[in-house]
């Protein structure tokens, strides 16, 4: 790894962030606004029913905000070069993909952190929820957890752009939604079918929004969801390193790599 | 003995069952100038995405520097560069930002300096703060040749560099990339269609027709192989007794004016013709000798006519 190199991602990084409207909508502006939304929700809520329960809606928003940004981060990051034309010559740099997604990755998690506190200081602020109440244990673990799924989606998603090109880019900032369900993000996870259960509880997120929904009550820390959660992150991480490899890998035989622009 | 830059051996690409590079070898030493043609689909810029690293070959070697650049990738990319008109920088962001990225990527240890030196050498000190798409062709032109000299590279790999830009700026990107050559010794792969820009700045030519090397040689070299040369006499006399001269002697021939001939003919013919015609008591009042260009071999085999190369 050189580190010069990742610096290089990030800076590029850093650029485009803080000239692209896009993405201050995308990220801080779409952010705050639903949490101001959900933030009003959960206050109606906290009137009308009792118990932690009145808060589900607002502590899996801010929870769900770290899959989504960090993913939005990662997948979306290689496509502002792509509608550039600049994507090879970034890869005719002696820059390795390992670099590539590390500082990807850093740059998510970057994003992620920052908006994280900016959503919880406005619904601590203007909605009586203050999600550090769940204790620093439970939630670095639920962050980390988190991002690594997010980590995850986002290089699977990553490999799928650099094989099929801009004609799937929808899914860069869309298919994460598919999750938000499945994981059961905003609800206890016996509101979804059977069937559905056994899918969520193969999904990492799944324990961390169950766990969390625990700690309103109690903030005990929850020592096996959270080990759960990191095995089955580590799976799929290393899943999808390997698919990444194997679309990378794909992309450039087909002559698709080079042809990713524009 | 010139030391070799790139050597490739049998590179073989093929997209399901089109073959579009069949056993192509060839190399480049140090100091080089070398144009890759050929018509549209015959196989420059898939040969050059996978010299680049960004498209995978079937089969073939490539070594760059004499170490293999399969094995060596990073060591191989710090020592070469690419420019081309086709792909360009990251729009939304300056000039100066643009360059400072890719300096990182090359591990710069004075980045600020070398980017600074460079645009005072392109002449674009000015543009450095302006956001990239802002730039004209002729413009991006040079700041992509900026980004490809920020490594100081040995060899550089040129896609049409000069491709959508106007003569005037195009001429003047030919010039840089000449005192580049001069001042740097910097080997260079060159594709273009402009034939006129291949003759100016290439030592070596190499065709590519339908993905295979169908002629390799001098610009000079390439065009001698075209034996035939046009010869254009004006001269003042008598027509017919010339129609009848050039007929007995087996000439084509056309008159483009009434007393001006266009006579095609083999290159070493052309003084007895002149002699011949002289002879007739004509009074020749200009000759031109029209010699084959690039552009005619290009032609030739483009169009097929390739089995003399």
């Amino acid at each position: 790894m050189n580190i010069s190199r990742i610096k290089a991602i990030l800076l590029q990084e850093l650029y485009i962030t803080k000239r692209s409207l896009e993405v201050i909508l995308d990220l801080f502006f779409f952010s705050i606004m639903t949490i101001v939304v959900f933030g009003f929700v959960s206050l109606f809520l906290t009137g009308n029913i009792t118990g932690a329960s009145a808060h589900y809606l607002i502590l899996g928003l801010i929870l769900w905000e770290i899959i989504r940004i960090n993913q939005y981060s990662i997948s979306v990051g290689a496509l502002w070069n792509v509608w550039s034309r600049n994507l090879s010559n970034m890869f005719i740099a002696p820059i390795s993909v390992r670099e590539y997604l590390a500082a990807h990755m850093i740059s998510g998690v970057v994003k992620t952190f920052t908006i994280f506190i900016i959503i919880s200081l406005v619904s601590s602020l203007f909605f009586k929820f203050n999600i550090f109440n769940l204790g620093p244990l439970n939630l670095f673990f639920f962050f980390v957890n988190l991002i690594i799924f997010s980590w995850t989606i986002g290089i699977a998603l990553l490999g799928v752009i650099f094989r099929f090109g801009t004609r799937i880019q929808a899914l860069a900032w869309g298919s994460i939604f598919l999750f938000q369900p499945l994981t059961a993000s905003f609800f206890p996870v016996t509101v979804l079918p059977n069937f559905l259960q056994k899918i969520a509880f193969a999904l990492p997120p799944t324990y961390v929004f169950e766990a969390a929904r625990a700690a309103l009550v109690d903030p005990t820390f929850n020592w096996k969801f959270m080990l759960i959660a990191l095995v089955l992150n580590a799976f799929y991480f290393l899943v999808s390193l390997w698919f990444f490899n194997y679309m990378f890998r794909r992309s450039k035989e087909t002559g698709q790599f080079a042809r990713l622009e524009g | 003995m010139s030391k070799v830059i790139l050597e490739i051996k049998n590179l073989v690409k093929a997209f399901g069952s089109l073959r579009v590079l069949d056993h192509v070898s060839f190399e480049i030493v140090a100091g080089k100038v070398v144009g890759l043609l050929g018509p549209n689909g015959a196989g420059k810029t898939t040969t050059i995405n996978i010299l680049l690293g960004v498209t995978n070959a079937n089969s073939g070697k490539i070594k760059y520097f004499g170490k293999d650049f399969y094995q060596n990738r990073e060591y191989c990319l710090q020592r070469l560069n690419y420019a081309s008109s086709f792909n360009t920088l990251q729009g939304r962001i300056t000039v100066w930002e643009n360059l400072l990225v890719f300096a990182l990527l090359y591990g710069l240890k004075n980045p600020k300096k070398k980017i600074e030196e460079l645009a005072s050498y392109f002449e674009i000190t000015e543009l450095l703060p302006k956001r990239f798409w802002d730039l004209s062709s002729g413009q991006k032109t040079r700041v992509n040749l900026i980004k490809s000299l920020l490594n100081d590279p040995e060899l550089i790999l040129m896609d049409e560099p000069t491709a959508s830009l106007d003569p005037d700026i195009a001429d003047k990107t030919l010039s840089l990339i000449e005192n580049l050559r001069a001042d740097k010794n910097i080997s260079i792969l060159y594709t273009s269609h402009n034939m006129d820009e291949v003759t100016r700045i290439c030592d070596q030519v190499i065709f590519l027709d339908r993905g295979k090397i169908v002629a390799q040689d001098s610009p000079l070299g390439l065009t001698k192989r075209i034996t035939n040369s046009q010869l254009l006499l004006t001269f003042d006399g008598d027509k017919v007794a010339l129609e009848k001269y050039l007929e007995g002697e087996k000439q084509v021939f056309k008159f483009t004016h009434p007393y001006t001939v266009l006579i095609n003919t083999q290159e070493k013919a052309i003084p007895k013709i002149i002699f011949g015609v002289s002879n007739l008591g004509l009074w020749i009042t200009s000759i031109e000798i029209i010699k084959p260009t690039l552009e005619d071999v290009f032609l030739q085999i483009a169009r097929g006519k390739d089995e003399h190369f």
